[in-house]
């Protein structure tokens, strides 16, 4: 009895009645609780072995409930001992209750970190639950969605020129409440705007050339956002969880090419041999930095694709904003660039060489998956269309208005979107209707 | 049973001396708070990751050609650029050059003649072939700030003046351009901008009494004289029929794009064109002693003959 823990004040204890409390939360009370009244020399020989087995010396009675314990507890109208083997008596048979006990008690000792651990999931329910995570994906110091903008061209050839019926105004909500989601989900700047045919400018002539001028004023609108990202109303974003950062501008050194001998629909020759030329601009990839990269454009079949692309603010786009649209060129070609702005681009990068070291191309289906029908009736085509398998980001309906049905089609992958996102719950729950549905069937069939 | 433990505890063992000691309440710390020693060790250790990705996140990628960089202002101050003809009378030719050579020898400057039919014009008229000469000239002489394009209609007649002091800082910039003044004369709608800093110009010309002139003009070095000069020789100006080609087409880029117009300084005509004879400007484009540069606008052209004009200043020239 010598090595008895430690001296009660009042008292040595005897090993098997020392109280739960006074062991410092090392010993498991449970461990013997069949011969807490009944102690044998075994007992206590395990006993004095669990004490031996301690690293250091530890101080008991530290903890509050230590030191009051004993004034608490006869404070209190119950007696210890008789509440103490009333519960053991009680429960003594059952299991579950027991286990309970064991759990609760478990938990209340490690009441310190389970408190942590509870508060961490409580916050990380509360930063999703509350705006507090879009402020963080907003905040240029964390998610730096504050520096990019949506640009979605609405109303395209509407106006004037055109009568804007039931399945046009549809179109346009879907495919602007898809955008709104996804920029108020990742924190970006989304800028609507109307491109209807209207006399706008003095000179006639100018008429719907106005891509520049709407990104001109979205930069200035949003004087703190770098990169600016066009997109025409007939587009759809089908993977809402991906943010542009992650999806694009984290891996521009891998997935965006400058040279543009890699897929090279319009025979463009690159580099240029002019030997006048600096080696920069006649190296084939410009720089190959990162960094110089201003403009990301995709191409699709018949080359240079306006329908989605990227710029960021810079010196070099302010240059080239203002050069895009030149009076002389408009008067010379807008008969036959009749694709406009885009045309007037792929003439731009192949005739003024400082254009070339800052434009990189992005693989199509990165950013502008196309639906078949679009480069190809039969949508098979690995580089352009749409793979459901692969989750592609983007689906551009590019010339459904011609002879194609844009309203299905923008229904069709809205729904697929949908499926392809559900969380979940939403699994769960369509499996169990989908196998109510299939054994339906099957009786039918019967 | 364990063995006991002795009732004559040994003395305290000497206290280990090999080795760095750990101070005492280091060691404290170590012994009493283990687990937030390791977390707060992870967490500073997953932080300095984080910041790392953060800064260094765009790292360069390793297809980056490996282009001479070369830093603007490292090499000599001004390139004199002169696109001579070659069916011209080489005897010519060869004062005009010496002319340029013996300036830039007194300077430090250098000097770069391109042949007028060495660019691809398709089929413009070879007076283009200024703008890919002056691109060619950046091209060879990387570390030049200033790039002085005079035409081969041109004597520098008084050398002692170098331009890249007494014109090309950006103090006498500043002091010489003529700000709020109409590009083209005498009413233009576009009017140089009235608050321009000196050291923002990357184009320097003069005004003669038509309209600029670009026979005698100076461009910066840098991605702007680029994105200019290629501008200017885009293939669309060069087949619209401009009235007087390349000057015209350079009114046109001028009036019409602001990202040129803010580059643009205007100055007196007599501080670097000087009109001999020709269409000067009435207030200060004619010829006087002591001028920089003397010019024979068209005097290659209509049955003149350049060398006869130029004899008397050269004679002055070769007597000094």
């Amino acid at each position: 009895m010598s090595r008895s823990p430690s001296p009660q004040p009042g008292g040595w204890s005897s090993p098997g009645l020392n109280t739960p409390y006074d062991t410092g939360g090392r010993t498991n009370p449970f461990a013997n609780s069949s011969s807490t009244h009944n102690v044998t020399w075994a007992s206590a020989q395990a006993r004095s072995a669990e004490v031996k087995g301690h690293s250091g010396f530890n101080p008991r009675g530290q903890g509050f409930f230590s030191k009051h314990f004993r004034r608490i507890s006869t404070s209190l109208p119950l007696s210890y001992g008789d509440k103490e083997k009333l519960g053991r008596g009680r429960n003594q048979n059952n299991r579950v209750v027991q286990l309970l006990q064991r759990i609760g008690w478990h938990l209340w000792r490690l009441r310190r970190s389970v408190g942590v651990v509870l508060f961490i999931i409580f916050s990380i329910i509360i930063f999703y639950v509350t705006p507090l995570h879009r402020m963080y994906r907003r905040s240029t110091m964390f998610g730096g969605g504050s520096k990019y903008v949506v640009i979605l061209a609405a109303n395209q050839g509407g106006g004037v020129m055109e009568w804007k019926g039931p399945r046009e105004w549809a179109i346009e909500r879907d495919s602007v409440k898809n955008k709104k989601k996804y920029t108020k989900n990742w924190g970006y700047d989304l800028e609507i705007v109307d491109m209807s045919t209207k006399k706008r400018y003095a000179h006639e002539w100018r008429e719907s050339w106005e891509k520049v001028d709407t990104i001109r004023n979205a930069m200035r609108k949003y004087p703190h956002a770098e990169w600016f990202w066009w997109l025409d109303t007939n587009t759809f974003i089908m993977e809402p969880s991906l943010s542009l950062q992650n999806h694009i501008f984290k891996r521009l050194d891998k997935i965006t090419y400058r040279d543009i001998n890699r897929y090279n629909p319009l025979n463009i020759s690159h580099p240029l041999a002019d030997e006048y030329l600096d080696p920069e601009t006649r190296s084939p990839v410009g720089d190959g930095k990162v960094e110089s990269i201003n403009m990301i454009i995709p191409q699709d079949c018949g080359g240079f694709n306006l329908g989605s692309f990227m710029v960021r603010r810079s010196v070099w786009m302010d240059r080239l904003l203002d050069i895009w649209w030149d009076p002389v060129g408009y008067e010379q070609k807008h008969m036959e660039w009749e694709h406009k702005e885009q045309d007037a681009f792929e003439y731009l990068y192949k005739n003024q060489p400082w254009i070339r070291p800052h434009v990189a191309f992005i693989q199509q289906r990165q950013i502008m998956s196309f639906p078949p029908g679009a480069c190809g009736e039969k949508g098979d085509d690995p580089n352009i269309h749409y793979q459901e398998k692969n989750r592609d980001f983007l689906v551009n309906m590019a010339g459904c208005e011609w002879g194609r049905d844009c309203w299905a089609e923008m229904y069709n992958y809205r729904q697929l979107s949908n499926r392809l996102n559900r969380n979940l719950w939403e699994k769960f729950k369509d499996g169990i209707s989908d196998f109510f549905k299939s054994k339906k069937k099957e009786e039918k069939k019967d | 049973m364990p063995p006991r433990k002795t009732s004559r505890p040994p003395p305290y063992a000497a206290r280990q001396q090999t080795g760095f000691r750990i101070p005492p309440a280091l060691k404290n710390l170590l012994r009493r708070d283990k687990l937030r020693l390791i977390v707060v060790g992870i967490l500073g250790f997953l932080t300095v990751f984080w910041l790392l990705g953060k800064t260094g996140g765009g790292g360069s990628n390793s297809q980056a050609p490996n282009l001479p960089k070369v830093a603007i202002g490292s090499g000599v101050p001004v390139v004199i650029v002169t696109v001579v003809d070659p069916k011209a009378d080489p005897a010519w030719t060869a004062k005009i050059k010496h002319n340029r050579e013996e300036y830039a020898r007194i300077h430090g400057y250098k000097t770069f003649f391109p042949n007028n039919d060495q660019y691809a014009l398709s089929g413009a008229p070879s007076t283009w072939s200024r703008v890919p000469a002056m691109r060619h000239a950046m091209t060879l002489h990387p570390g030049t700030t200033w790039f002085w394009f005079l035409d081969h209609t041109a004597l520098i007649t008084n050398p002692a003046i170098a331009v890249h002091t007494t014109l090309l800082t950006p103090l006498k910039l500043e002091h010489h351009m003529i700000s709020n003044a109409p590009v083209v004369p005498p009413d233009s709608v576009i009017k140089t901008f009235g608050n321009l800093k000196g050291d923002r110009i990357d184009f320097v010309i003069a005004q003669d009494k038509d309209g600029l002139a670009p026979n005698s003009f100076v461009v910066r070095n840098g991605e702007w004289a680029k994105y200019f000069l290629d501008v200017w020789f885009d293939s669309i100006y060069r087949s619209y029929n401009f009235q007087k080609a390349e000057f015209h087409a350079l009114e046109h880029i001028v009036q019409w794009h602001g990202t040129i117009l803010a580059k643009f300084a205007m100055i007196p005509q007599n501080l670097i064109n000087s009109y001999a004879n020709g269409p000067a400007s009435r207030q200060n484009g004619e010829f006087k002693d002591g001028d920089l540069v003397a010019n024979f606008p068209g005097c290659d052209k209509d049955g003149r003959s350049c060398a006869n004009e130029q004899q008397p200043y050269f004679d002055v020239l070769e007597k000094v």
